[in-house]
């Protein structure tokens, strides 16, 4: 069974905002819906100064407090690692969306709190998302961490990571690599 | 010249639009579900999202547009695309797009009429101006590019007017190189060691490929420098970015040469052999030391000399890249910028070497072959790029797009087709712009409902969509170093939307109803075929591809020939000092020339601009998706240092009203310490103000609006960062 995770190197990460446009396009959302965004932070005084951004997405939690919330069972993580939403049983109560310390879900049109889905239907044919496949900078890798030979397997290996909100308790499936 | 009957032509060349009634936007349930029951097809082609125009494929389902992705094969992109490449592919489907032909009205209303009708009527038009005034009253002014089919054109009715947008962005680099170096040479990111940028944001003026490049160069270990009045995205990755005065950046590089010279670390054997002119530039800078520039440019001179001595550590694999339109056009120094450019790679001994500025990979295309045709004498260019009383030094082939009003009220232009091009709002002083609509006739050619099209035209042609057009391949050429030539071409993905015209079928009807008989006697897979003949490919191979790669035909090493240095300039060397300037009352060498102005009081700044990562041309800013990211990170807000901010009383998102002579103009402001305190800086895609555009319209400012329409005599270029503005808070009352 695969575990499927990303690795974001923010570090390079210098803004263009692909990523989003990209997505969107994958899953044809409306020019203000989407499911990353970028957090920018400056540092510092002029001249010393540091102008620093963070992607972020939906984490697809190990221990997802959207899922826990949900009343219905409408949001559920499967066997792979994703956190999914099933619309058919959401009744749009919202919880999910105040429960979700990373602020990532966003209302569609039919009700649904929606997020980012991993690109479930692409990643199991092999294929990456194209919020990793388009960026120039290769800010974000994704893959199979039960598989040693996959990039990011071998990346998590090299490099020292952190997650975001580590006190939350939420043990996200979204690693950074630590500056 | 044969006068041929206009009919016959049109009749044969009626055409049909095809309009969609399908939703862009599909809700998430509708969207599987088709995605279930759609086959999808995955069709080669060029974005035109900017002008690096990436390969790239597009995904079609239901004859609709899906989703973009980069090309893998093509150097620019290399499989990977900036937000504009997504989002511009989406505006097929535009709000903004020009749907018919539009003849403009006599109470200044556009009327739809039919292409029969507009190409009749321009080719009756132009052929009264032609016989009245002779074909050079005829001015073709384009963004660049398809310049065969506007030359073929201009060179049958004899006229010399063929006019870019490029001196509003770069011409100073191009004339400059072209004397100097013979060529322009690109920066090897694959095995550089150190990488100096000045006033180049390949993070905000993308090319993928490239920036895929410099951040894989970083991860090895070579170092990076951005020099930048503005912490430029590009600083984010760098090891270092150091701010500079705006405008003094040719000091900069003059402190630069003066240490590479005066330590003796520069490249010696590289200067005896291949330069001409060292002893001259040297005797004219001995005295322009790395502590007189660090008085203009307010950097540490301990901080120039080392970068000066840190690169020539690293040479050869060390450059200062060429750059592009930051500083090579908008300073009265700007020509003196790009020739210190040159002086200061030429010093580290870097070129035509691996990990410093290497030729681009090229490769020939054939032609379409047409019966020779007897053409007229040219007459002298209208706008004086290349004449003698006027601007010797200017180069004919991009012309001084920005003062073609004031040629119109000469006499010189009587019939003007603007082609891709939106002068209105992308060169200086839009006022003074909106004068090209004076000229007898005036032709534009957009995808868009721009300003210069609603203000100006007299006849709207819309041009099919770049994914609605096929076009001739092109070779994939500039700014990264590559040893593989490549080809790519553009394939139409989809039917057009709107009723659209590719701008080869335009101009065959128009000069044939001028009486210009069978001018393009081709269709563009005639010159598809004719492009790859020569290089034993099928056009097939292409169209299913395209982009294609062929062996590697650069090597490292200084052009020789009959045991010479070879490079295209008169001595074969590269030269330090450029004859053609002395020949008309200029320095062959570059000297300290101060900028134009400079701010001095309180309130006082220089109005710089760049571009933001998700915008390029103002056409950006009227895509719904591209603005959405405006929306979300204040995209359009002008930047202020802290420092000077509160002196002014200005907190962040504070209205401040931004003033020059040209024009007052209110903007929100973010006020911050990634800039320096000298300028305040503002993104150069918003501005908009063609009410058809509705996305775009009133969003932001525009730095053009703040500037007049000036020529900087030796490169023609707008200068248009020499210009200080007063701000104040609040707005306009």
């Amino acid at each position: 069974m695969a575990r499927f995770a990303m690795l974001i190197d923010a570090s390079r990460c210098t803004g263009c905002n692909a990523c989003r446009i990209a997505c969107q396009m994958q899953w044809q959302l409306p020019p203000a819906r989407y499911y990353n965004r970028l957090e920018h932070n400056e540092k510092g005084t002029y001249p010393n100064t540091k102008w620093e951004i963070t992607p972020i997405q939906c984490m697809h939690c190990d221990n997802p407090p959207c899922r826990d919330v949900c009343p219905t069972g409408a949001t559920y993580k499967r066997t792979d690692g994703l956190v999914l939403i099933d619309g058919k049983k959401c009744i749009g109560c919202k919880y999910c969306m105040v429960a979700c310390p990373y602020g990532v879900r966003q209302i569609n049109d039919d009700g649904i709190p929606e997020k980012c889905r991993f690109c479930a239907e692409y990643i199991i044919e092999g294929k990456m998302p194209p919020c990793v496949s388009t960026c120039m900078n290769e800010v974000r890798i994704f893959g199979d961490l039960d598989d040693p030979e996959s990039k990011i397997s071998k990346l998590m290996a090299r490099k020292a990571v952190y997650q975001l909100l580590p006190e939350k308790g939420t043990r996200p499936r979204i690693f950074y690599v630590r500056k | 010249m044969v006068k041929i009957s206009r009919r016959t032509f049109l009749k044969a060349s009626a055409l049909a639009g095809l309009a969609s009634s399908l939703p862009l936007i599909m809700n998430f349930g509708d969207f599987t579900k088709a995605a279930e029951l759609l086959p999808v097809t995955r069709i080669p082609t060029m974005c035109n999202g900017c002008s690096s125009t990436c390969s790239k494929y597009v995904y079609i389902k239901n004859g609709r547009v899906w989703k973009v992705e980069g090309n893998p094969i093509d150097l620019k992109s290399s499989g990977r695309l900036c937000a504009r490449g997504h989002g511009m592919a989406a505006d097929v489907y535009g709000l903004g797009r020009v749907t018919q032909p539009m003849k403009r009205g006599d109470d200044n209303t556009f009327e739809p009429i039919s292409w029969g009708q507009a190409l009749e009527e321009i080719g009756d038009k132009l052929y009264k101006i032609i016989d009245e005034h002779g074909g050079n009253s005829v001015m073709w002014l384009g963004h660049g590019g398809k310049e065969h089919y506007a030359s073929t054109f201009l060179d049958e009715i004899g006229s010399s007017n063929y006019v870019t947008h490029y001196a509003t962005c770069f011409s100073s680099k191009t004339n400059v190189w072209d004397r100097m170096v013979g060529t322009t040479l690109n920066s090897d990111f694959d095995n550089a060691n150190y990488m100096l940028f000045v006033g180049r944001n390949f993070a905000g003026g993308i090319i993928p490929g490239a920036m895929n490049r410099i951040t894989k160069a970083k991860e090895r270990g070579a170092k990076i420098v951005v020099v930048d009045p503005r912490y430029c995205e590009l600083a984010i990755i760098a090891d270092e970015w150091v701010p500079i005065r705006p405008g003094t950046d040719l000091a900069f590089f003059l402190g630069i040469a003066h240490t590479l010279i005066s330590e003796k670390l520069f490249d010696r054997s590289f200067i005896a052999n291949y330069v001409y002119g060292f002893e001259e530039f040297w005797s004219a800078n001995k005295d322009f030391t790395a502590d007189k520039a660090a008085e203009i440019t307010g950097i540490p001179a301990d901080k120039i000399r080392e970068i000066a001595r840190d690169m020539a550590h690293n040479a050869p694999k060390a450059f200062l890249d060429s750059g592009y339109h930051g500083l090579h056009a908008h300073y009265a120094n700007s020509t003196q910028i790009a020739m210190l450019n040159v002086v200061v790679n030429a010093l580290l001994g870097n070129m035509f070497k691996v990990g410093g500025l290497m030729p681009g990979a090229s490769i020939s295309l054939g032609h379409v072959e047409t019966p020779l045709r007897e053409t007229p004498e040219k007459g002298p260019r209208a706008d004086g790029a290349g004449v003698e009383e006027e601007y010797p030094t200017v180069e004919p082939g991009r012309g001084i797009p920005q003062i073609v009003p004031d040629l119109i009220k000469k006499g010189r232009v009587k019939a003007l087709f603007i082609y891709h091009y939106n002068p209105l709002r992308t060169a200086p002083d839009p006022e003074y712009q909106k004068g090209l609509k004076d000229a007898e006739l005036v032709v534009s050619i957009p995808v868009d409902w721009n300003e210069t099209s609603l203000h100006t035209a007299h006849y709207i042609l819309p041009e099919s969509y770049y994914l609605e057009r096929t076009e001739p391949p092109k070779v994939v050429s500039g700014f990264i170093a590559h040893d593989n030539p490549q080809i790519s071409l553009r394939r139409q993905a989809i039917k057009p939307v709107h009723n659209t015209l590719p701008l080869l079928d335009m101009l065959k009807g128009i000069t044939a109803a001028a009486g210009y008989y069978n001018l393009y006697p081709f269709t563009v897979e005639d010159e598809i075929k004719a492009s790859v003949k020569p290089l034993g490919i099928s056009p097939h191979v292409l169209m299913e591809t395209g982009c294609i790669e062929f062996p590697a035909n650069v090597k490292p090493g200084f052009p020789i020939k009959d045991g010479k240095p070879a490079v295209n300039t008169f001595t074969g060397k590269i030269e330090f000092s450029i004859g053609a300037f002395k020949l008309y009352g200029s320095p062959g060498v570059a000297t300290w020339v101060p900028p134009l102005v400079m701010p001095q009081g309180e309130d006082e700044f220089r109005l710089i601009h760049g571009k933001q990562p998700w915008h390029s041309h103002h056409i950006t800013s009227n895509n719904p998706y591209l603005m959405a990211i405006s929306d979300m990170y204040n995209g359009t807000w002008a930047w202020m240092n802290k420092g000077r901010a509160e002196k002014l009383g200005i907190k962040n998102g504070d209205l401040v009203t931004i003033s020059s002579e040209k024009a007052v103009k209110t903007v929100n402001v973010k006020v911050t310490e990634l800039l320096h305190p000298d300028c305040v800086w503002i993104p150069s895609a918003y501005g908009g103000f063609s009410e058809r555009l509705k996305t775009a319209y009133q969003q932001g400012i525009n730095y053009n609006d703040f500037i007049p329409a000036r020529v900087e005599p030796l490169s023609g270029t707008v200068m248009g960062q020499e210009v200080v503005v007063k701000v104040s808070k609040g707005g306009i009352s």
